[in-house]
């Protein structure tokens, strides 16, 4: 890592002293920095996003505004629900980002303010900007399922944000009855993590398996297709054998409503009442992408696919899940790379040097048990509409007919990759 | 504008270093962190690849795009790459310093390993602990033992694509059994 030089420092103090009569903002800019960039969300995106600004402009002053303390991942917290994992064991701190040297603040950002270049939080302190990167996740369209709500998510957990909600939703498979049935309802397109609710069909009935025998596995679906869909369905029949069923709109498997006081879900001819109902409702961009009106009509965030930039304000930059990312997925490896390309953009636009032309990657590993793992991968470049597109011919997923020693080494690889991608993240 | 403009100039003199010249190849390689680790230092179970040579990663990655390698996920990558893609990738991660994989070893595995190294000659090619002086010949020495474990036994399936330069190994790796294999891959794994 390159450190500041004596004279580059003499520089800076010079240019310090010129800035402050030209009327920058002088709060938290401190002396030598080239640019004060505010990075908000310290999920997979927001923290590599800071860890690479830093990294490619030493000299800038990186603030990451985060309201918890603690990351719990979504990576591997279906691995929490099957006991294969612990909490403990996908909990991240910022102490590493910390020790880089970004200014990590635990405070609810609240509002960005595109005209002043300002980021108001919780705590009441303001963080001017010169550069925004905006890495809010999803919300939850309350309401679309009729009846569900963040009232509801409490007796009928989404665990579609890791943390106490997964908590919640394991405890409530730990007291159920053996015979027992777990609805997982899953979303429509787009959302966070595609392949997420069937990766957890396999991990519930998993767990399942070895402690409710008789338990039931339904996953109660708006979508005809899925991703991974045969690989899955293969692997459910494999090591599950009927335990888990998936119902398409055309078998009644649309959820329409519930009933959080009765406990069922409701479709348009019956209503259901499982021994946990797991909702996952429709999902947009985060909240504050919505409150600050970078969202468009769809729900998410237009961006410049080359740079991330915001369609609709300069300088705020949008990435990982609340963006719309041209034909990539919704996911933390996603995320990690939109952060990466978002810095180089940034870096390209504060040291006047051209930004490398973007490659995009995404790589995604399923556990149908601890030892049958399979994955999607895509290599990514954009078109020249502007469109970030897979490049022809790579990508793809596991063969659908493979040896068991396969799906053992994917398993394998899987661990390795959330290793990894976690410690390239928080590391 | 005037404190933009301002900014632009100054960093355009005094932050460019920072962000380096090579910025086409860094742009190609960080999204391998994902897997491979940060600067293809490997946090578990997926290979280092960080300090590998040139030569040895650039073949590599064209062996899995041209399927002369089996891989359970490189080979559908590999294919999103045009050879000079794969050539700049390769020059960033062989800049990289090695950083040894993070894993336990078994002690009387390895100790069986390096004498089962010492005797089948592997030391010829692959150095007297696994760093090897030949370009083509990947370092060993502190590598994922159970990914050197499935390596080699690609190598002695007759089924599994070889690249010419591998084939060598398919004959030097005949009639091991799988615990031997594993024996190797703990000793190479426990080497610096």
């Amino acid at each position: 890592m390159r450190r500041i030089s004596r004279r580059d420092f003499v520089k800076a103090v010079g240019l310090t002293s010129v800035a402050g009569a030209i009327g920058l903002p002088m709060i938290s800019r401190s002396a030598g920095s080239t640019a004060q960039i505010v990075v908000v969300g310290g999920g997979y995106g927001g923290a590599t996003a800071a860890k690479y600004l830093k990294r490619y402009v030493p000299n800038s002053d990186v603030v990451l505004i985060e309201k918890n303390t603690d990351y719990y991942s979504c990576v591997f917290s279906n691995e929490v629900l099957s006991g294969e994992s612990s909490m403990e064991s996908i909990k991240f701190t910022y102490e590493g980002l910390a020790k880089r040297t970004i200014n990590v603040v635990h405070a609810l950002a609240t509002e960005i303010d595109p005209n002043k270049k300002q980021v108001k939080t919780s705590m009441g302190k303001a963080f001017n900007y010169d550069y925004c990167v905006l890495s809010p996740g999803v919300s939850f369209n309350w309401g679309v399922i009729e009846g569900y709500d963040e009232a509801a998510a409490e007796k009928m957990p989404h665990a579609w944000k890791a943390g106490p909600q997964t908590v919640l939703l394991r405890k409530q498979l730990e007291s159920m009855k053996d015979g027992g049935v777990v609805m997982i309802v899953a979303p429509p397109n787009p959302y966070r993590c595609p392949a997420g609710p069937y990766e957890r069909a396999a991990q519930i009935a998993h767990y399942l398996k070895y402690h409710k025998p008789r338990g039931k596995v339904i996953i109660m679906d708006s979508k005809h297709t899925f991703t991974k869909q045969t690989l899955f369905m293969d692997g459910y029949k494999k090591h599950y054998g009927d335990m888990i069923e998936w119902r398409s709109p055309v078998d009644g498997g649309k959820v329409i409503g519930v009933d959080v006081d009765a406990g069922t879900l409701i479709t348009d001819s019956d209503e259901y009442k499982p021994a946990v109902a797991n909702v996952i409702p429709p999902q947009r961009a985060g909240e504050l992408a919505l409150k600050v009106d970078l969202a468009d009509d769809s729900g998410w965030c237009p961006v410049d696919q080359r740079t991330f930039e915001s369609k609709k304000y300069d300088d705020i930059f949008v990435i990982g899940d609340a963006a719309d990312a041209g034909e990539m997925g919704k996911s933390g490896y996603g995320a990690s790379s939109h952060a990466k390309i978002c810095a180089a953009a940034i870096a390209a636009r504060i040291t006047g040097i051209e930004q490398p032309e973007p490659s995009y990657l995404n790589t995604c590993y399923s556990l149908i048990t601890p030892e049958h793992a399979i994955s999607v991968a895509m290599v990514y470049k954009l078109n020249d509409k502007g469109t970030i597109v897979g490049v022809e011919g790579a990508g793809g997923t596991s063969p659908r007919y493979a040896p068991e020693w396969v799906r053992e080494r994917e398993a394998n690889y899987a661990r390795g990759w959330f290793k990894n991608m976690t410690s390239d993240a928080f590391g | 504008m005037k404190k933009k403009l301002f900014a632009v100039v100054f960093c355009f003199f005094f932050c460019g270093m920072a962000w380096a010249a090579s910025n086409e190849a860094q742009s190609l390689s960080v999204p391998c962190a994902g897997c491979h680790g940060s600067e293809g230092a490997s946090k578990g179970e997926i290979p280092v690849i960080g300090g590998l040579s040139k030569v040895y990663l650039e073949a590599t990655m064209k062996n899995y795009k041209n399927e002369v390698r089996y891989s359970t996920v490189m080979t559908r990558i590999a294919q999103g790459y045009s050879d000079q893609q794969i050539a700049a990738i390769g020059e960033y991660f062989s800049n990289q310093p090695w950083i040894p994989g993070s894993q336990e070893i078994n002690a009387s595995m390895a100790k069986r390993g390096e004498k089962l190294h010492m005797e089948k000659g592997c030391a010829g090619c692959h150095g007297a602990v696994g760093i090897s002086s030949i370009a083509t010949v990947p370092r060993l020495a502190g590598q994922y033992a159970r990914y050197l474990f499935y390596q080699m036994a690609d190598y002695q399936d007759p089924d599994k694509p070889i690249s010419a330069a591998a084939r060598p190994m398919r004959g030097m790796l005949a009639g091991l059994s799988d615990d031997d294999l594993e024996a190797l891959a703990h000793f190479y794994a426990s080497q610096k």
